[in-house]
């Protein structure tokens, strides 16, 4: 990754206050609207609905002007795309009208159902930029129907394509296309998109020809400059005020899917003056299981991690992580190499996050978190005619003035929306039996961690198989400074005729009509020690049943008296006396 | 005799009363500051005042905000909400989506009830309709010992699947509104009965909330003007667009949440009819916020899903956008850039040039430095500005930024303008409808400054101020008809025998619509029933709402085909293989009130406009300009940019290179000349041919 500070060759042009104001918000302006067509125009509900996409415009180095996400752990990586592109082509081999496309993990970071599609922008027959839309497939050939829980080499994962060129001056290559086509359970579908997100560059060509035409080749670049300028000493401004020093933080993976074993993920952030370096030496070597990803997403992890704690409001450009270098060894799992599984990249990146926020913890005190949930934690049942796959939301981590939110959606996953029960149960055979907040799974803390959720179901058709995929069970949602961790997930397994088990990772299990899942996401951590919790407000969280009356006296040392709602403020003193002293 | 037709908006600041006389068939406009505690008072004051001794009125049309303030300021019913056991906390729950991806501090937006407040009852529908549990009376009879004992004011009942079959609901609702008195109840099946449990429960959950405050309200209004006679008939606006008797609206609380601003969309409508052009752009621009709604094909736009503070609704509404941009807006510095927004100065302290403690550069002060606002008539004269304190925030800001008072002031309004430009084209584009085909309509206080030079960066060529910009929503008002939706949850696929059931189930849905409305529309001289589909192809969440002729519901190719090139249209692309299925019945029941014909001032003149003179600021360089005062201006006038119009609600610029008209009722319509067009597409018609 390319991130050193840099100007443009051409940049001698002194730009104005306003024009640069008005560039940077155009530029934001562009990138919404190629996003508003690629969800417009798509064709399946996981990017019009999910919104599992990103678009960006590039100048030709490629810098991030402006983007839009729909996932945040899109953030920033598609400039990788667009220099792998242009290191196998070259520059002069680019044509007006041409469009590229590429999905190899090793270079866009994601897993293979993750498809680039990038095409150059000219301007007075000059390249000038690129416009990089990104979106997810519904299929692209894996070994399995859906997301393989239990791949262990790329091959297994779909069909992989380096970058490739998909269009030729505004011609479609047959070839790549059949190609792509023949490799797909779902080959209209995934062309409709492909259509769409082609569309999508062509709206971030011509409103990026446009300004230029507006206001000059060498007033953009100008004021790009200073665009970029103005992102960079905001968070250089930032990170200075952090001492410099090293700060560490490490954490496990419950398992790789393919054994038992716990995987290592550690994370050193070392400040130093205005320049932070994450280093990721020391997590796990790549390892059997499809929890591996490129280099590129963990960088796109990285910056997610540093962008929750930096100036989270402001937009990105192509300097907002010029302060940010990324270091992985070649082998680990955070930079891995072929043919390592990464279908499920996403897993170790949702703890590599909530680390780097952690590392930062005890010198950012009032700007980080608690550790959340953690995961997407899937459950999928596959029937003859039918296939549910669908995430759970859980407890987030409490900051220093704020409890954790109860029931959200995971980090790498943003603004996705869990499915209604309506609905599920309107389009496949499931019944719910429950669905509900998990009670007394918040860590607990001066400020608590949030709470999972329960989810209670029975299939209803014969001739169905059950996979989970749930995590953080062994690295639980960790509490900040005394406080305590949130409840690790649980699933519990009835299949019927068969005695109830614990399970959370299982691939294709035979799930005959009548069996039940009852799926139990982690909590949140807690921030800072219980005991200081006000007692009102474990009397609220009791009152609200999200607290039970022991897990109060446990762990807040608030006590009612027998029969009532109100507290014994004699008792609760002892018991608060004790539990700080128990700790000293 | 008639009496005199009056419609009401009541704004945070101001209340817009807009009278039609009988007599002369003319409009006339009065603003009164709003003042929260007395809102039916301001009413029946403006009402008399209107009317005049011994006349009455003979339709009150009123924009309410008592639904929705209630909402804002959280002083709501203490409701109480009746689930299904084992989803109690679905509300709470929510669909876990984070919109503010990178803050790691994220909150849900504060419900509405407590989880303590929620209370479960056995009972269980499955999603094809079939009672799977029996509803438990005994739990109900609990529930009901529980609501009386805590003293909640209010129910709101949201069963699953509760849509496709009401029994549970109505038998829960009928139990309690005879076992309690005095609490009002909602019901999921009732208020949106359509599928998204977590969506129908907000929305019964906020009928519930602010149901009891508007009842109070609308009581002690009917008292005060039905039984005082100054008035024979109270129409409430819906968020939908359309009135309704204050009556329903007691019952149906919800519906009025929008009822404001929802009136611009409908004064946009109007304006379509008038002048013949049907693709509008209204944008309302005022203290804090920049307002955009559509008018395509000479309907407002309306969405069925939105939400209000975050909490979702299902609902027909006026589709709204809002960002916020307004006159407060402050300039900053942040790393050495400017700024604009989105910080507002708001009306307290306000702009530089208010003089009430604020120091900061907003885009008002922007507009007194680059001399586009007439001092003297500002907010129709109710602020004094003060030009040397607007000036003084533009030294300070731009001796940080190097750049000279007026060209920051002009700086800040390019800024501004440019993102609202930016915000207009994200919606067209993700509607699939290109900008240049619209008319932008402007108004609120600050709208009409600014259209030009909106309408310049989108490269839309016509302007249009209606006559009465400043209160268009309520002069929307006046001109709406009666309007109804029913929807009823009914999945077919669409073949034959589905189009079929289709067809016969909205016959049944129009004769109940047309039972239901039969008293209400009683003071209507024509009815018109509006059959809607909600369709979709089979494996989609969301649907498209299509309006459907009668005849149309039952043959399946048609039906299919207008899905198909609806489909085209909204989203880019189609799929004729694919099956298509329908899941809601709509009927939107008009009723068209009696009018009073709207007479235009004659084109006839005293005497000549004679314009003042102010000297302004366009594109760095100072222009001596005519400023009009729009009182003057006669049908036929033209004037040519750059110069302005001047009114007590607010000022038009034309910009240079752009010319206004006035029509034959009085609106002015802007045109950019023809051969000065600004932002330069060279590929225009590719453009065209890319966007099919």
């Amino acid at each position: 990754m390319n991130s050193a500070p840099h100007g443009h060759p051409n940049q001698t042009t002194d730009v104005d206050p306003v024009t640069v104001e008005v560039l940077r918000n155009s530029f934001v302006a562009v990138a919404e609207e190629m996003n508003s067509t690629l969800i417009r125009s798509s064709y399946t509900p996981v990017i019009y609905e999910a919104r599992d996409c990103s678009v960006g415009l590039y100048n030709d180095k490629p810098e991030v002007l402006g983007q839009a996400a729909g996932l945040p752990l899109f953030l920033g990586n598609l400039e990788a795309a667009i220099t792998a592109t242009t290191d196998k082509f070259g520059r002069d081999h680019y044509r007006e009208g041409d469009v590229y496309i590429l999905n190899d993990s090793y270079i866009v970071g994601t897993h293979l159902g993750d498809i680039t599609i990038l095409s150059p922008i000219f301007f007075r027959g000059e390249l000038v930029g690129f416009a990089a839309t990104r979106a997810h497939w519904i299929d692209i050939g894996a070994k399995d129907r859906v997301l393989p829980v239990d791949s262990t080499e790329i091959f297994q994962e779909g069909l992989r394509l380096g970058p490739t060129c998909l269009m030729r001056e505004g011609e479609f290559v047959q070839d790549v296309v059949d190609i792509v086509a023949l490799n797909s359970r779902f080959r209209r579908s995934i062309l409709g998109d492909a259509h769409a997100q082609i569309a999508a560059c062509r709206i971030g060509e011509r409103r990026y020809q446009d300004l230029l035409e507006k206001y000059g080749l060498e007033t953009v670049w100008a004021a790009t400059g200073e665009i970029f300028a103005q992102s960079e000493r905001l968070d250089r401004e930032v990170v200075s005020a952090i001492p410099d020093g090293e700060y560490f933080a490490e954490g496990h993976l419950d398992n790789d899917g393919q054994s038992d074993e716990p995987v290592r993920v550690r994370v050193k952030v070392a400040v130093d003056g205005s320049n932070m370096r994450i280093d990721l030496a020391g997590s796990q070597e790549q390892v059997a299981g499809c929890v591996n990803c490129g280099l590129a997403q963990a960088v796109a992890a990285c910056r997610v991690g540093y962008k929750l704690v930096i100036n989270p409001q402001a937009s990105v450009t192509g300097g907002t992580f010029r302060a940010l270098s990324v270091d992985a060894p070649t082998g680990s799992m955070f930079n891995a190499q072929e043919p390592a599984a990464c279908q499920f990249y996403f897993t170790p990146l949702g703890l590599l996050i909530d680390l780097i926020v952690k590392a930062l913890a005890e010198v950012l005190p009032d700007h980080t978190a608690a550790a959340h949930y953690g995961d997407s934690m899937m459950l999928y049942l596959i029937g003859r005619d039918f296939l549910h796959l669908d995430g759970h939301m859980g407890g987030w981590g409490a900051g220093i003035d704020n409890d954790g939110e109860t029931a959200l959606i995971n980090v790498t996953l943003g603004d996705l929306r869990n499915f209604p029960v309506e609905l599920v149960e309107s389009k496949f055979p499931v019944h719910f039996k429950r669905y509900a907040i998990r009670d007394d799974s918040g860590g607990p803390g001066r400020t608590r961690g949030g709470l999972g959720t329960v989810r209670d179901i029975e299939v209803r058709a014969d001739d169905v198989v059950l996979s989970l995929w749930f995590e953080r069970a062994k690295t639980p949602g960790w509490g900040l400074f005394d406080a305590g961790d949130g409840t690790p997930p649980e699933v519990v397994v009835h299949v019927a005729g068969e005695e109830p088990q614990s399970l959370l990772k299982v691939n294709a299990l035979p799930f005959p009509r009548g069996s039940t899942t009852s799926a139990r996401s982690g909590g949140g951590g807690g921030y800072g020690s219980p005991w200081e919790r006000p007692i009102e407000r474990v009397q609220e969280d009791v009152l609200e049943g999200f607290v039970s009356r022991r897990a109060a006296a446990r762990d807040y040392g608030v006590v009612f008296k027998a029969d009532s709602d109100e507290v014994d403020l004699n008792a609760t003193e002892r018991e608060r006396t004790t539990l700080r002293k128990g700790v000293r | 005799m008639s009496g005199s037709h009056i419609a009401i908006d009541i704004g945070g600041t101001f209340t817009d009363i807009v009278v039609q006389k009988p007599s002369d068939g003319q409009i006339y406009i009065r603003k009164v500051p709003t003042s929260p505690e007395e809102i039916a008072e301001t009413i029946v004051n403006a009402v008399q005042d209107a009317i005049g001794p011994s006349m009455t009125c003979t339709q009150l049309m009123h924009g309410t905000t008592a639904g929705m303030n209630a909402l804002l300021q959280r002083k709501g019913a203490k409701v109480a909400l009746v689930t299904t056991e084992g989803f109690r906390d679905i509300y709470l729950m929510g669909r876990g989506n984070r919109p503010d991806m990178y803050n790691l501090f994220y909150q849900k937006p504060e419900p509405l009830v407590r989880r303590r407040d929620i209370f479960e009852v056995r009972e269980r529908i499955g999603p094809d309709g079939k009672v799977e549990v029996p509803l438990e009376m005994r739990d109900l009879e609990a529930v009901a010992e529980r609501i009386e004992e805590a003293s909640y004011e209010a129910v709101a009942i949201c069963f699953l699947h509760a849509y496709a079959n009401p029994t549970h609901e109505v038998a829960a609702s009928d139990y309690l509104r005879d076992r309690l008195h005095r609490v009002a109840i909602s019901r999921s099946s009732s208020v949106a009965p359509v599928w998204r449990e977590y969506e129908r429960t907000s929305t019964t959950v906020l009928d519930a909330y602010i149901q009891p405050e508007l009842r109070r309200y609308l009581s002690d209004l009917d008292v005060r003007l039905l039984d005082g006679d100054l008035c024979d008939d109270l129409f409430i606006m819906q968020s939908s667009g359309g009135l309704m008797s204050s009556d329903r609206a007691k019952n149906v609380a919800i519906t009025t949440v929008m009822s404001g601003p929802a009136g611009g969309a409908v004064g946009a409508t109007a304006l379509a009819r008038q002048l013949g052009h049907g693709n509008f752009l209204c944008v309302d621009m005022g203290g804090t916020s920049f307002d955009m709604s559509l008018v395509v094909d000479g309907k407002a736009a309306t969405v069925t899903e939105s939400s209000m503070e975050e909490l979702p609704l299902l609902l027909p509404m006026i589709e709204i956008h809002s960002i916020g941009a307004g006159g407060g807006s402050i300039a900053w510095m942040e790393a050495g850039g400017l700024r604009v927004g989105p910080q507002s100065a708001g009306a307290y302290p306000g702009p530089a040039c208010y003089a009430r403690g604020g120091t900061e550069p907003t885009v008002t002060d922007a507009s007194v430095v680059l001399g586009r606002i007439d001092l003297g008539s500002f907010a129709g004269g109710s602020v004094t500005l003060h030009p040397e304190r607007a000036h003084e925030s533009m030294e300070r800001l731009g001796a940080e930024l190097e750049l000279t008072p007026t060209e920051l002031a002009e700086g800040i309004c390019e800024v501004v303008n440019n993102r609202m430009a930016g915000a207009i084209r994200a919606i067209t584009v993700g509607r699939g409808v290109d900008p240049r085909d619209f008319w932008l309509v402007a108004f609120g206080g600050a709208g009409p400054m600014h259209a030009a030079f909106i309408a310049d960066e989108l490269d839309i060529s016509t302007v249009v101020v209606p006559r009465h910009p400043g209160a268009f929503s309520a002069w929307g008002m006046l001109n709406a008809e009666l309007r109804r939706d029913f929807v009823r949850s009914f999945q077919r696929i669409v073949d034959p025998s589905g189009t079929q059931e289709v067809s016969s189930a909205l016959s049944e849905l129009k004769e109940e619509a047309a039972d239901a409305v039969s008293a209400e529309y009683e003071a209507c001289n024509t009815i018109t029933f509006l059959p809607f589909l909600d369709m979709r192809y089979v494996g989609q969440e969301h649907s498209l709402t299509l309006q459907i002729d009668g005849e149309l519901s039952s043959d399946p190719d048609l039906l299919r085909d207008l899905f198909h090139e609806s489909h085209l249209t909204r989203y880019g692309h189609n799929n004729r293989a694919e099956v298509v299925e329908v899941i809601n019945l709509r009927m939107a029941v008009l009723g068209q009130l009696l009018k009073l014909p709207e007479v235009g001032k004659s084109t006839g003149r005293k005497d000549d406009p004679t314009p003042d003179r102010a000297r302004m600021i366009f594109d760095r360089s100072e222009a001596d300009v005519f400023v009009y005062s729009r009182q003057s201006l006669r049908p036929t006038d033209t004037v040519v940019g750059p110069s302005a119009v001047k009114e007590p609600s607010c000022t038009t610029i034309i910009p240079p290179g752009w010319t206004a008209a006035v029509d034959a009722v009085g609106d002015l319509v802007l045109q950019r000349n023809r051969k000065v067009t600004v932002p330069v597409h060279p590929d225009a018609d590719e453009t065209n041919e890319v966007r099919q």
